[in-house]
């Protein structure tokens, strides 16, 4: 009982961060149809500008929001100055310019702050001492039902679903918000009922790469470190968090995430043996395929009703 | 009063030139009707109006040139479109489509509101289905759910692409009669194009004919109607 807690709790807060990566992944597509493959690069830049911060004196938790500004910064001129012009000429290769970035950033990342790139990470390459966003001490834990749980999980999962509420309120209850769903719902029309369809998608990329901001500090705070691989796999992690959840859902994001964090735990708690740490990975995919027979669309994503 | 006025305008796609100087002028309180064939330039003449793509030639609203202003500018001066094939936002509720449909509206939520009810007491079918998805509704209700959006926006015009497109005569004849009683009752001044001449030549006080993009006739309804040829190649009698 006690184990199944910890794990439970910490598989919840590993999942926070996919679903934050995922969230952003999910704006950006609802508006554009765009997979964003810099989305996990950009939050890593963030984290490392929210490292740079604190290392000339500024309290986290301001730093933090410099980081979300910043990366909003990233994410609207990503989308005004490299994604728009190019989408206009070929839809198809605006994925291949969000290959260009993440190399782009993960390269500069390199630059400034040391380390090998991308793919050389690994053991021996630059890490940077992390600070975290809540108390994480080796005696930080409450003791619930006889299980230790940490108090910067309890922090990350609180932070994740504060957020998410916070977005569902600008979802639903905004301008902003109501433009965005037209936006990604028909664009023409929403061009027709006189939004700006341009500043919303420039709000849109910004708003998610300001997430991902969030999901990066996080993440590297949980992992105590930052090195310049440190959001790839969780980048791969999101998109499944994002395909599971279905990717026009921002609520399945969330779910998605959770779900996948919690998954990798339990199994490569429980069933140590025969899948352990190194394939706790794929156990996840395999859940990811069997829901995607079912439910095509993911557990959230609306098959398109239409009748015409 | 001339309310809007086009003259030479050209338009298209890229490098195909659809609309070739083409002539439209609206008087305040008139239905103005534009018939032509598949492929007329008819859907083009509408976003070429408003906006969505790039046009040439004089285009003025209330006496001022809107030919450079984007469609959000166009809609706030007072032209509102109902696209072909409705286009609705399918993912969204009735209500919420309204709502969308006073985005340019900076009076409150009050009056927004005040607004919805008004079309719902109109269109009691959609009032019937506020709360339900837009892409779940039946041909007919999505096209009145349009028109209400477009309304939303309290337009001096509206624009109406073939609002008649896959839909049954009776439910077409429903909504050209609410489009009546919008310009009798409220001044509403409609510029509408069409394929079903029958249903829409006998409200407009002028009728336009498109070909391969160029008006090739306009004038009353009395007079295309007097004129044979036009008469067997567009009315059918």
């Amino acid at each position: 009982m006690e184990l199944f807690l910890q794990r439970l709790v910490d598989g919840l807060s590993e999942g926070s961060v996919y679903a934050l990566i995922a969230l952003g992944l999910v704006i950006i597509y609802r508006g554009t149809g765009h997979l964003n493959f810099a989305q996990g690069e950009m939050a890593l830049f963030c984290a490392y500008v929210v490292y740079q911060l604190g290392e000339w004196g500024i309290p986290i938790g301001f730093a933090v929001i410099l980081g979300m500004v910043v990366g909003f910064v990233i994410g609207a001129t990503a989308e005004v100055a490299l994604v728009r012009p190019i989408a206009k000429k070929s839809p198809f290769a605006v994925f291949i310019v969000t290959i260009g970035l993440f190399q782009f950033l993960n390269w500069l990342d390199g630059a400034i702050w040391g380390g090998q790139s991308l793919p050389n990470t690994g053991v021996g390459s630059k890490q940077l001492q992390y600070p975290s966003l809540f108390p994480n001490k080796p005696d930080d834990f409450v003791t619930v039902f006889g299980a230790d749980i940490k108090i910067q999980s309890l922090g990350v999962i609180g932070l994740v679903l504060v957020l998410t509420a916070l977005l569902f309120l600008v979802f639903n209850r905004t301008r902003l918000g109501l433009a965005m769903r037209a936006v990604a719902a028909n664009t023409e029309s929403s061009k027709l009922v006189g939004i700006k369809t341009s500043t919303v998608l420039m709000a849109s990329w910004g708003i998610a790469a300001a997430i991902g901001a969030l999901g990066g500090v996080v993440f590297a705070g949980i992992n105590t470190n930052v090195n310049l691989g440190l959001m790839f796999t969780v980048f791969i992690y999101a998109s499944a968090a994002a395909t599971l959840g279905g990717f026009d859902s921002p609520g399945g994001a969330v779910i998605g995430g959770l779900t996948i964090g919690v998954i990798q735990n339990m199994t490569a708690g429980y069933a140590d043996e025969w899948v352990g740490q190194e394939m706790k990975v794929g156990v996840a995919f395999l859940v990811i395929v069997a829901v995607l027979l079912v439910k095509p669309s993911g557990l959230f994503g609306t098959s398109k009703v239409e009748r015409v | 009063m001339t309310l809007f006025r086009a003259q030479g305008l050209t338009a298209g796609y890229g490098p195909v030139t659809v609309l070739h100087s083409i002539d439209v002028e609206v008087n305040e309180g008139e239905i103005v009707v534009m018939l032509g064939a598949n492929g007329a330039g008819k859907t083009t003449t509408m976003r070429a109006i408003s906006g969505v793509i790039p046009r040439q030639g004089i285009i003025e609203l209330e006496g001022r040139s809107i030919q450079k202003a984007g469609p959000d500018v166009i809609v706030r001066g007072g032209v509102a479109q109902v696209p072909q094939g409705r286009g609705t936002f399918p993912e969204l509720s009735v209500e919420d489509n309204l709502r969308a449909g006073a985005y340019i509206r900076r009076d409150g939520s009050a009056g927004v509101t005040a607004d919805i009810n008004k079309w719902f007491g109109v269109f009691p079918r959609l009032a019937e289905r506020r709360a339900q998805r837009a892409g779940s509704l039946s041909g007919g209700e999505q096209q009145m759910l349009a028109i209400a959006r477009a309304l939303m926006s309290r337009p001096k015009l509206l624009l109406c692409d073939e609002p008649s497109l896959g839909l049954a005569p009776l439910i077409t004849q429903e909504l050209f009669h609410v489009i009546e009683r919008l310009n009798r009752d409220e001044g509403l001044s409609v510029l509408l194009v069409e394929q079903n001449a029958n249903l829409a030549m006998h409200m407009a006080s002028k009728v336009y004919l498109l070909e391969t993009g160029r008006v090739v006739a306009s004038g009353s309804a009395a007079e295309l109607g007097a004129d044979d040829a036009i008469r067997k190649a567009y009315l059918g009698f």
